[in-house]
C-alpha cells in the first residue's frame, strides 16, 4: 500500500477515536493501533512511553479542569485540592491519537510520503520532526553513557532532567548542520522535479475510501 | 581557466574575529587541491565560502569576492550553486535528510531540477561509483559510519558537480576505507578541494597543497614543493613520529579474558577476545571499521557487561566516547570539569589540556578541537587508574595530536591507558604496544 493511503487510514482511525461516543469503540480502536505499533518491535518503546506519559498527564490534569468527565471508566479517591480522580475516555482518546501518530512514525516510509506530497516542504518538516524522536533517544543514551564513562551516572528524575538542556542544545546544533547541508544540496531552489512514483492501485484507492468511511462511522454510529 | 576564484577574501562570523584574512585562491577544472592547517585555521570556512554558505547561511562580515563557475557567490545563493558545486561535510549523520539510501541520493537531483526520467539512473551510477550499489534499498539508520559517508559522497557525485568540496570526509574511516573513499572522490573528473587532518593518503592524490594558519594562506604550491615545505616548516604533517621510550607495564589494572558480546539479538561483535592492560603502559587498539574495537574498549571500562568471559579491574576506569564534544552537560567549562574533581584539580587539568583561562566560557561556544580537549579534561580530572579513549584524534590536527600524545605519555605512569584508534601516526606516537583486532568471523585476537 502507498504510504499516503496508509497515512490517510491512520488519520481516519485517529479522527474516529476522537469523535466516537462509545467507550468500547474508542478502546477497540486504541487496541488495534497498539497491535499495529507493536509490529515495529523495540523501536516502538519511546513512542509507547510518550503516549502513556501524555495520557497519564491528562489523567492527572483533568480533575483540575472538570469535575464530571465524559464516560467515567473508573472513579478514584477524592484528593485535597485536586478533587476526585476520574479516569475517563478522554485519556483513552488521547492514547488512540498518540498510537496513530506512533504507527505513522514507526511503520510508514516517510521518503515516499515526501515524494508524493503536494506541500513538500511541510511534509518534509514533519518527517524530520518525526525523526527527532529516535535521534533524541540516541543522543540521550550517548549522554548517559558519556557520564557513566566519567563515573557520573545520572540518578533519579532530577539527574535525568538535567540532561534536557544539553539534549536541546545538541538538537539545535544538529538542526543547523542539517539545514546547512540541505541548502548546499539545492533545497528551496525553484524548478524542483520529483522521481517518478508508482501509479495508484486498487488497494490504495480502497484504503482512502476506508479512511473516509471510518470518519463517517465514527461520527454517526460509534 | 579557473573554475573557482577567491579574491582577497576576509570573512568574520557574527561577533567573532576574522576566520579568513585576505585569502586568494584559484581552482582549475579537474584539479585536486588539499587544504591543510590546524583546527580553527579557516579550512572549513574557506570550503563554505566556495559553496556560497559563507556568507549566505552563516551571516557575518564578508569582504572580497568569490566566483564559482563564473557566478559571484554574493549574488548566487548556495542552492543556486548546487549542481555546479557539491559538498560532503565531516559528520555524515548531520547531513542525511531522508530515510532510505536511494531517496537520499535522489534528494539533491530533485532539488536541482533533474528530469524525472533520469533520476533513477543517476542514483544507480552514483552509488556504483562509490561501491555502494548494494545499499540502495537500505534505511540510512542501519548503515555504519563508513557506509553513510559513502552514501553522502554518492549524493554529491550524483549531481555531477564541476567542483566537489570535501571537509574532512574520512575522519571516521579506517586507512583502507579512507583510501578507497579518496580514490573514488578524486577519480570522477571534477575539481576537488579537500581538507584533511590525516594528510598522508590525501597527499598522494593532491595536485596542489594550500596551508592555512590563523585564516591566512601560508603556502600554495604544487604537491612536491609543498611536501618539501612541510618537511622543513611543519614536519608534524608529513613525518610519522614514533614513541621511542617504550615502557614495560607494572601491575595489571584491567584483565579481559575470553569475552563475548552481542548487541541485543544481533550477531556476536566479540567472541573470545582477551586483553591485558598494565599500569604505566599506553596500548593502541587498532583494526578495521566494525571489528569491535569500541565494544571491547567499553567492556574493558565496564560500560558493557560481556555475555561470556571475565573482566577484572583494579581501581576506577574512565571512558571518553567518540565525538565527546557532543556530550558536554554544563554551561561553563570549569563546571563541566568540576563534575569529576575539586577546584584545584579542575584548574590544573584545564591547564594541562591547554584550556587555562577558558573557565567561564560555554562549552558549546568552543571550537571542535577545544571541545575535544575539554572532554579529555573531564576524564583526566578524576585521575582514573584505567583511561580509555575512543578515537581521540578525530578532527584533531597533527600538531595537536603530538601534544595529546605527549600529554598521555607524560601521565602514563599513573595509570593504564587504552587508545582505540585507526590513526596509525597517532598510534605510533603514543603507544608502547599495539593490539590489533580482526573483524569477525575471523578469530578475534589480542
Amino acid at each position: 500500500m502507498r504510504p499516503t493511503a496508509a497515512a490517510l487510514v491512520l488519520l481516519g482511525v485517529a479522527i474516529a477515536a476522537l469523535v466516537a461516543h462509545r467507550i468500547s469503540a474508542v478502546a477497540l480502536l486504541a487496541a488495534v493501533l497498539l497491535v499495529v505499533c507493536l509490529r515495529a518491535g523495540r523501536r516502538a518503546k519511546p513512542y509507547l512511553w510518550g503516549t502513556l506519559f501524555s495520557a497519564g498527564f491528562v489523567f492527572l490534569l483533568s480533575p483540575l479542569l472538570q469535575s464530571t468527565g465524559y464516560h467515567v471508566l473508573w472513579s478514584g479517591p477524592d484528593l485535597p485540592v485536586l478533587g476526585r480522580l476520574d479516569v475517563t475516555t478522554e485519556e483513552l482518546r488521547l492514547a488512540a491519537v498518540g498510537l496513530a501518530f506512533a504507527a505513522y512514525a514507526l511503520l510508514l516510509d516517510h521518503d515516499r510520503l515526501i515524494a508524493a506530497a503536494t506541500a513538500r516542504r511541510s511534509v518534509l518538516a514533519a518527517a524530520l520532526a518525526t525523526r527527532l524522536v529516535p535521534t533524541l533517544e540516541r543522543d540521550a543514551s550517548g549522554l548517559v553513557e558519556a557520564l557513566r564513562g566519567r563515573g557520573l551516572a545520572p540518578e533519579g528524575l532530577r539527574g535525568h532532567a538535567a540532561l534536557l538542556s544539553p539534549l536541546l542544545a545538541g538538537s539545535l546544533e544538529r538542526g543547523l548542520n542539517l539545514a546547512e547541508a540541505m541548502e548546499a544540496r539545492g533545497f528551496g531552489r525553484p524548478g524542483r522535479t520529483r522521481a517518478p512514483a508508482p501509479p495508484w492501485r486498487a488497494p490504495d484507492v480502497l484504503a482512502v475510501a476506508l479512511a473516509a468511511v471510518l470518519v463517517v462511522v465514527g461520527v454517526l454510529w460509534l | 581557466m579557473a573554475l573557482a576564484t577567491v579574491d582577497r577574501l576576509t570573512f568574520s562570523y557574527p561577533g567573532a574575529a576574522p576566520a579568513l584574512r585576505e585569502v586568494s585562491l584559484r581552482v582549475c577544472e579537474g584539479e585536486a587541491v588539499l587544504l591543510l592547517g590546524a583546527s580553527g585555521s579557516g579550512k572549513s570556512t574557506l570550503l563554505r565560502a566556495l559553496a556560497g554558505l559563507v556568507p549566505w547561511f552563516h551571516g557575518g562580515r564578508f569582504e572580497g569576492r568569490v566566483e564559482v563557475g563564473g557566478r559571484d557567490t554574493r549574488r548566487a545563493r548556495p542552492s543556486d550553486l548546487a549542481g555546479t558545486v557539491a559538498s560532503v561535510f565531516q559528520d555524515p549523520e548531520d547531513q542525511v535528510v531522508l530515510g532510505r539510501v536511494e531517496a537520499e541520493v535522489a534528494f539533491g537531483l530533485e532539488n536541482v531540477g533533474t528530469a524525472p526520467g533520469e533520476i533513477a539512473g543517476r542514483v544507480s551510477v552514483a552509488l556504483a561509483a562509490v561501491g555502494s550499489e548494494h545499499l540502495g534499498g537500505r534505511r540510512v539508520t542501519e548503515l555504519s559510519g563508513g557506509e553513510l559517508q559513502r552514501v553522502c559522497l554518492a549524493s554529491a557525485l550524483a549531481l555531477e558537480p564541476r567542483l566537489l568540496l570535501l571537509d574532512e570526509p574520512t575522519s571516521q574511516l579506517d586507512r583502507e576505507g579512507a583510501e578507497a573513499f579518496l580514490e573514488r572522490a578524486l577519480g570522477n573528473g571534477a575539481a576537488v578541494v579537500l581538507s584533511e587532518q590525516r594528510p598522508a593518503t590525501a597527499l598522494r592524490y593532491a595536485d596542489r597543497v594550500v596551508f592555512l594558519e590563523c585564516g591566512r594562506i601560508l603556502l600554495d604550491a604544487p604537491r612536491d614543493d609543498a611536501l618539501a615545505w612541510l618537511d622543513e616548516h611543519r614536519p608534524a604533517w608529513t613525518q610519522q613520529p614514533r614513541n621511542n621510550v617504550v615502557q614495560a607495564g607494572r601491575e595489571a589494572v584491567c584483565r579481559v579474558d575470553s569475552v563475548a558480546f552481542a548487541y541485543g539479538d544481533g550477531p556476536h561483535v566479540l567472541d573470545g577476545a582477551s586483553l591485558e592492560l598494565r599500569r604505566g603502559e599506553v596500548v593502541a587498539l587498532t583494526g578495521p571499521n566494525g571489528c569491535g574495537k569500541t565494544t571491547l574498549a567499553k567492556v574493558a571500562a565496564g560500560l558493557l557487561e560481556p555475555l561470556a568471559g571475565s573482566v577484572e579491574r583494579a581501581g576506577h576506569a574512565a571512558f571518553l566516547l567518540q565525538d565527546p564534544g557532543r556530550y558536554l552537560v554544563r554551561e561553563r567549562v570549569d563546571d563541566e570539569v568540576a563534575l569529576g574533581g575539586g577546584p584545584a584539580d579542575t584548574r590544573r587539568t584545564l591547564a594541562e589540556v591547554g584550556l587555562a583561562g577558558y573557565d567561564a566560557r560555554h562549552p558549546r561556544d568552543l571550537s571542535s578541537g577545544e571541545r575535544e580537549r575539554l572532554a579529555l579534561a573531564t576524564v583526566l580530572v578524576g585521575k582514573p587508574d584505567l583511561l580509555v579513549l575512543d578515537e581521540p584524534t578525530r578532527g584533531v590536527d597533527p600538531e595537536r595530536k603530538l601534544e595529546l600524545a605527549a600529554l598521555l605519555r607524560e601521565q602514563a605512569g599513573a595509570r593504564a591507558t587504552l587508545v582505540v584508534t585507526h590513526d596509525a601516526a597517532f598510534a605510533s606516537a603514543v603507544a608502547d604496544r599495539e593490539v590489533s583486532l580482526a573483524a569477525l568471523p575471523e578469530a578475534v585476537l589480542a
